[in-house]
């Protein structure tokens, strides 16, 4: 086989000394960058940029590259120790990682968290490696209808893992989905809800949403209940996960890992949604559905597979079309265009070394992260031990630093800011914030792939349900919300006979 | 309170070592600190190539480093309104590039021309129209012969409505040859509709489909300038096909706020100069087909005001 | 260390388990769910600043968000609906179940926490980065319980430093810094640490 030979070569390449030293600094920079609270890998790939120019081609992909897997994971760190998700698609890691901590298997989750996603990861890498030619042209079949019908089914997942009424949660995503409207409209360039505010007319970004909800809200909580933050020994086992532990999730994990290597594709949808619907699908899926957001091992290890299977994923349309999905991937573009190269069918003849070694450090990197995911989570572990007035304040001060970096804009701090005292009283009240978050992640996302398929479609909405592969989703994404929700409609039901 | 009036008392005492620093921003030094050029998008995109390309060469005339950042949102102008409001002391450049000219002509925004002093437009390209080369019409002819028969059967995917886009579909619809406007806010999707062959066919500018073109994928098919491209001679203007549409071309400048102090804007202008003038300028802007003499001074100024002049008298049609 | 058990010296009384006065508790669940359908019925008349001209083809920009409302409006009627059904019968349990704490929750530090928090992001354009953000960690470690000015003093102007350095050196971040005096106290600084 050709492949396995260039892969060979790849991985040659890969592991000559400063290569390999590249991977390893930039997945440590992408797991602490992502574990900061503030800082998401994507701030972190886009601030790493002016380093690659002093780099070869191949170098520069290899350090983003890095800075990419780790990233996605480090999210996971700051959400399973102190319930603030270093990046948006760490979001469901609080929802079963953190309550494990409180329970003192702090070790435990993170084990689980790390090894989950570095199989996703290293899975997708696989498939980028040896599958990216058909993936590519089977991504291309996939159009703004389908891409609406993926993100309906995200929006779904959303109500089906709600923990609270299904009614609250209908309200805070559409709330979400209203905040994403604001700015720019996607079509037509005008300003929507700016209020005569200028700054405005630039939108909310859901980063900067998610940093004030959660990081905020949650340092304040810190401050209000004297919480103490070092990890507890819980009857003196503060152990790893074991074998076993892992053997018992194999099933999310891959479950999980599918998941996110199909969202991955999706121009635009990358870790999040990924990660959002693999939590949902497995908490029908899971025997112990019922208890998620409890501290349910499945519950954790599926959406981080998913969200490191999406890192593989979403290279292949950009390697083998040229074509990036995310905003991660165009800042590799970035890279890559200002070497002078430009990815794309071409680069597999002009430059099949680079792509392979390309290739060759995405398994590389997903397999050290297993090493660099534990460093830095005990190191963070450590960090823990100071005390929680020094914490939370630097916490406040990476997370107005993330906000005002996702676009070097003081106005995002402000909005930040507002979200966070927002993210607060929701928060005391019982207003679940999650949905909301969702909602200004995917509300975007729907409106515009909506809405350029009804332009392509003659204004004909039937598009959704006669293109086979969308008509799918959406029967999909229908029973999902039916069988979720039925007990819940079953439960009603016999309350009112009674 | 000891501590609070310690750290009164430091502060004080930075500060005033900082004024006797201060007062230092005139000419004759500058730049003597680094020099902030505002990508008015997010990484990864054409405006975002061509300010990283021009900063690393404006260093060296320059002898400062200039870190670029990038301030996307509402079509460049959360950008240029943070370039406006910043000092005008010559230490902020922003890019300024057609699109958000013509966004300013359908509403957006409140920043003006007057707002700025363009230091060099750099970089120009007319648009073309492109099909996939699986497509059922290889040339223009083919295509808008097709169209005249079948109004609005063929899809074009553009950037948006109220675009240099939307207005040349608008002049083609004129003309009798009607096709649609799909509109795509993201550029990967953009490219990738035509030759996933979901749009018939795509309205862009060559540098941003280059690696399109080159793989074969992507063809040209008309350009909408007054001659034809150096790059491409086989490709017919629009003129040629009896429907004129030109000036609409996308341009990307370099540009500082308005009132900089002159002697800047000629340092800057000449940092410009040698950049562009540089064999790794000449080589990006080749492989983006995008090279052209810089404009400068009044003519860059007109330029711009000219453009949103031109697409807002477009649009109220 | 200075952070074991620093609130006894705060005169606050902790409310037991929820955070929220009784009396606003009982209004607050049918209070929520009241001011967001007025606000789905009021936004959609405040979409737009200017005509709109563009927009004449297809379904037009207002269109989404003018649903999205229409769907919050709808779920927050249900919702005071099922609040309103909930109020009519004994033992049936309101839409908003308000969390229960397992630990005091300090009403008035949260608040003050908030407070510190937004004059942090106000000052931050005014006075710089720099400044604000060791007046910020100064004064929230000094409210947070830790006393010790031997810890504060140092972990304040060092952690500033390497934040600085970090974000504005190393990532080339334009954080704010400041205006007037203060711009040339950060520019100042900035040269002073080597960025600059």
């Amino acid at each position: 086989m050709a492949a396995l030979d260039l892969l060979g070569g790849g991985f040659l390449a890969a592991f000559q000394f400063w290569s390999f030293m590249t991977i390893v600094t930039g997945l440590l920079v992408g797991v602490v960058a992502g574990a900061l609270p503030g800082i998401s890998f994507v701030n972190a790939m886009a601030m790493a940029l002016p380093f690659t120019y002093v780099m070869e081609p191949t170098q520069s992909m290899l350090f983003l590259g890095g800075i990419y897997v780790g990233g996605v994971f480090g999210g996971s760190i700051s959400a399973i120790l102190i319930n603030v998700p270093g990046t948006p698609a760490s979001l469901p890691a609080t929802w079963d990682g953190y309550p494990m901590t409180k329970r003192g298997e702090a070790k435990r989750a993170l084990t689980i968290a790390v090894t989950a996603s570095a199989t996703g990861g290293l899975v997708s890498a696989l498939v980028l490696a040896f599958l990216s030619a058909p993936f590519a042209s089977f991504a291309l079949k996939f159009s703004q209808p389908e891409f609406f019908a993926a993100t309906i089914l995200g929006l779904v997942s959303v109500i089906a893992i709600a923990k609270d009424q299904p009614v609250i949660t209908m309200v805070s995503l559409l709330l979400g989905i209203v905040v994403g409207t604001v700015g720019v409209d996607p079509l037509y360039g005008q300003a929507r809800f700016s209020f005569g505010v200028p700054e405005m007319e630039s939108g909310i970004r859901f980063v900067v949403v998610m940093i004030g909800l959660f990081a905020i809200g949650e340092v304040v909580d810190l401050l209000a209940t004297n919480r103490d933050l070092r990890p507890k020994k819980s009857q003196g086992k503060a152990i790893g996960a074991s074998f076993r532990d892992i053997l018992n999730v194999k099933g999310a994990i891959a479950r999980g890992t599918g998941i996110g290597c199909l969202i991955g594709m999706i121009p635009g949808a990358g870790a999040t949604p990924g990660a959002v619907i693999a939590y949902g699908i497995e908490k029908q899926v899971s025997k112990r559905g019922k208890d998620f957001g409890t501290g349910v091992e499945e519950g954790l290890a599926a959406p981080e597979a998913a969200k490191n299977a999406t890192t593989g994923a979403a290279m292949v349309p950009l390697l083998t079309l040229g074509i990036p999905g995310s905003a991660a991937t165009a800042i590799m573009l970035a890279a890559m265009m200002l070497h002078g190269v430009s990815p794309g069918p071409l680069l597999f003849i002009m430059d099949p070394t680079m792509v392979y070694t390309i290739f060759a450090a995405m398994i590389i990197a997903n397999i050290l992260m297993i090493f660099a995911g534990i460093g830095v989570a005990q190191l963070f572990s450590t960090l823990m031990r100071t005390p929680p007035a020094i914490l939370a304040a630097f916490i406040i001060v990476l997370s107005v630093v993330g906000a005002f970096g996702v676009r070097n804009n003081i106005f995002d701090v402000y909005v930040c800011l507002a979200f966070g005292v927002l993210g607060w009283g929701m928060k005391r009240v019982g207003f679940p914030s999650a949905p909301l978050v969702l909602g200004v992640i995917l509300g975007p996302l729907a409106e515009r792939y909506f809405l350029t398929s009804m332009a392509n479609a003659q204004q004909d909405w039937t598009v959704f349900f006669t293109r086979p592969i969308s008509g799918t989703i959406l029967g999909l994404a229908l029973v999902f919300i039916l069988w979720s929700l039925s007990p819940g409609i079953k439960r009603l039901w016999i309350a009112r006979r009674a | 309170m000891k501590t609070l009036l310690n750290k009164t008392t430091l502060g004080a005492t930075l500060l005033m070592g900082a004024m006797a620093m201060g007062g230092t921003a005139m000419a004759q030094g500058y730049p003597d600190r680094p020099v902030e050029l505002i990508v008015t998008f997010g990484p990864g995109g054409g405006a975002d190539l061509m300010g990283r390309t021009m900063a690393q060469l404006m260093e060296g005339p320059l002898g400062v480093s200039i870190p670029v950042s990038n301030v996307g949102g509402a079509s460049g102008n959360a950008g240029l309104t943070q370039l406006r409001t910043n000092p005008a002391d010559g230490y902020t450049m922003g890019t300024l590039i057609s699109l958000t000219v013509a966004s300013w002509a359908s509403g957006l925004g409140d920043n003006k021309p007057e707002d700025f002093e363009v230091i060099a437009v750099v970089q120009s390209s007319p648009s073309f129209l492109f099909v996939p080369s699986s497509g059922a019409h290889q040339t223009a002819e083919a295509l808008f012969e097709f169209a005249r028969g079948n109004p609005g059967a063929i899809t074009v995917a553009t950037s948006g409505y109220g675009t240099q886009d939307d207005v040349t579909l608008k002049l083609l619809a004129n003309a009798g040859i009607q096709m649609e406007n799909v509109p795509f806010q993201a550029p990967a999707e953009r490219y990738a509709s035509p030759i996933g062959g979901h749009t018939a066919a795509i309205y862009e500018e060559p540098g941003d489909v280059a690696q399109f073109v080159q793989a074969g994928q992507l063809v040209p098919v008309v350009v909408f300038a007054a001659e034809r491209h150096p790059e491409f001679p086989d490709v017919p203007t629009s003129a040629e096909l009896g429907i004129d549409i030109s000036g609409l071309d996308n341009y990307r400048t370099i540009a500082v706020a308005a009132g900089t102090p002159a002697d800047i804007v000629a340092k800057l202008s000449e940092a410009v100069a040698t950049a562009t003038a540089s064999d790794e300028w000449k080589a990006f802007c080749t492989k983006t087909y995008s090279c052209i003499t810089p404009v400068t001074g009044d003519a860059a100024q007109a330029m711009v005001s000219d453009f949103r002049d031109l697409i807002a008298a477009q649009l109220a049609n | 260390m200075a952070s074991a058990k620093p609130n006894q010296d705060l005169g606050q009384m902790p409310q037991a388990g929820r955070g929220i006065p009784p009396g606003f508790l009982r209004l607050l669940p049918t209070l929520i769910p009241l001011a967001l359908l007025v606000l789905a019925l009021v936004l959609p008349g405040h979409m737009f600043q200017s005509d709109q001209t563009a927009s004449r083809v297809g379904l037009g920009p207002a269109a989404w968000p003018r649903a999205m409302l229409m769907g919050m409006a709808v779920f927050a009627a249900l919702w005071i609906a099922r609040d309103i059904w909930v109020l009519s019968a004994a033992g049936r349990k309101p839409t908003l179940s308000i969390p229960v704490e397992d630990t005091p929750y300090h009403f008035g530090k949260a608040i003050i926490g908030l407070i510190m928090i937004v004059a942090y992001g106000w000052l931050l354009p005014k006075i710089g980065f720099a400044t604000a953000t060791a007046i910020f960690i100064l004064v929230w470690c000094l409210f947070g319980g830790l006393r010790n000015l031997l810890v504060v003093v140092p972990v304040t102007l060092i952690g500033t430093i390497a934040l600085l350095w970090l974000f504005m050196g190393l990532a080339l971040m334009p954080l704010p810094r400041g205006a007037g005096v203060f711009d040339n106290f950060s520019i100042w600084l900035l040269r002073a640490t080597g960025i600059y």
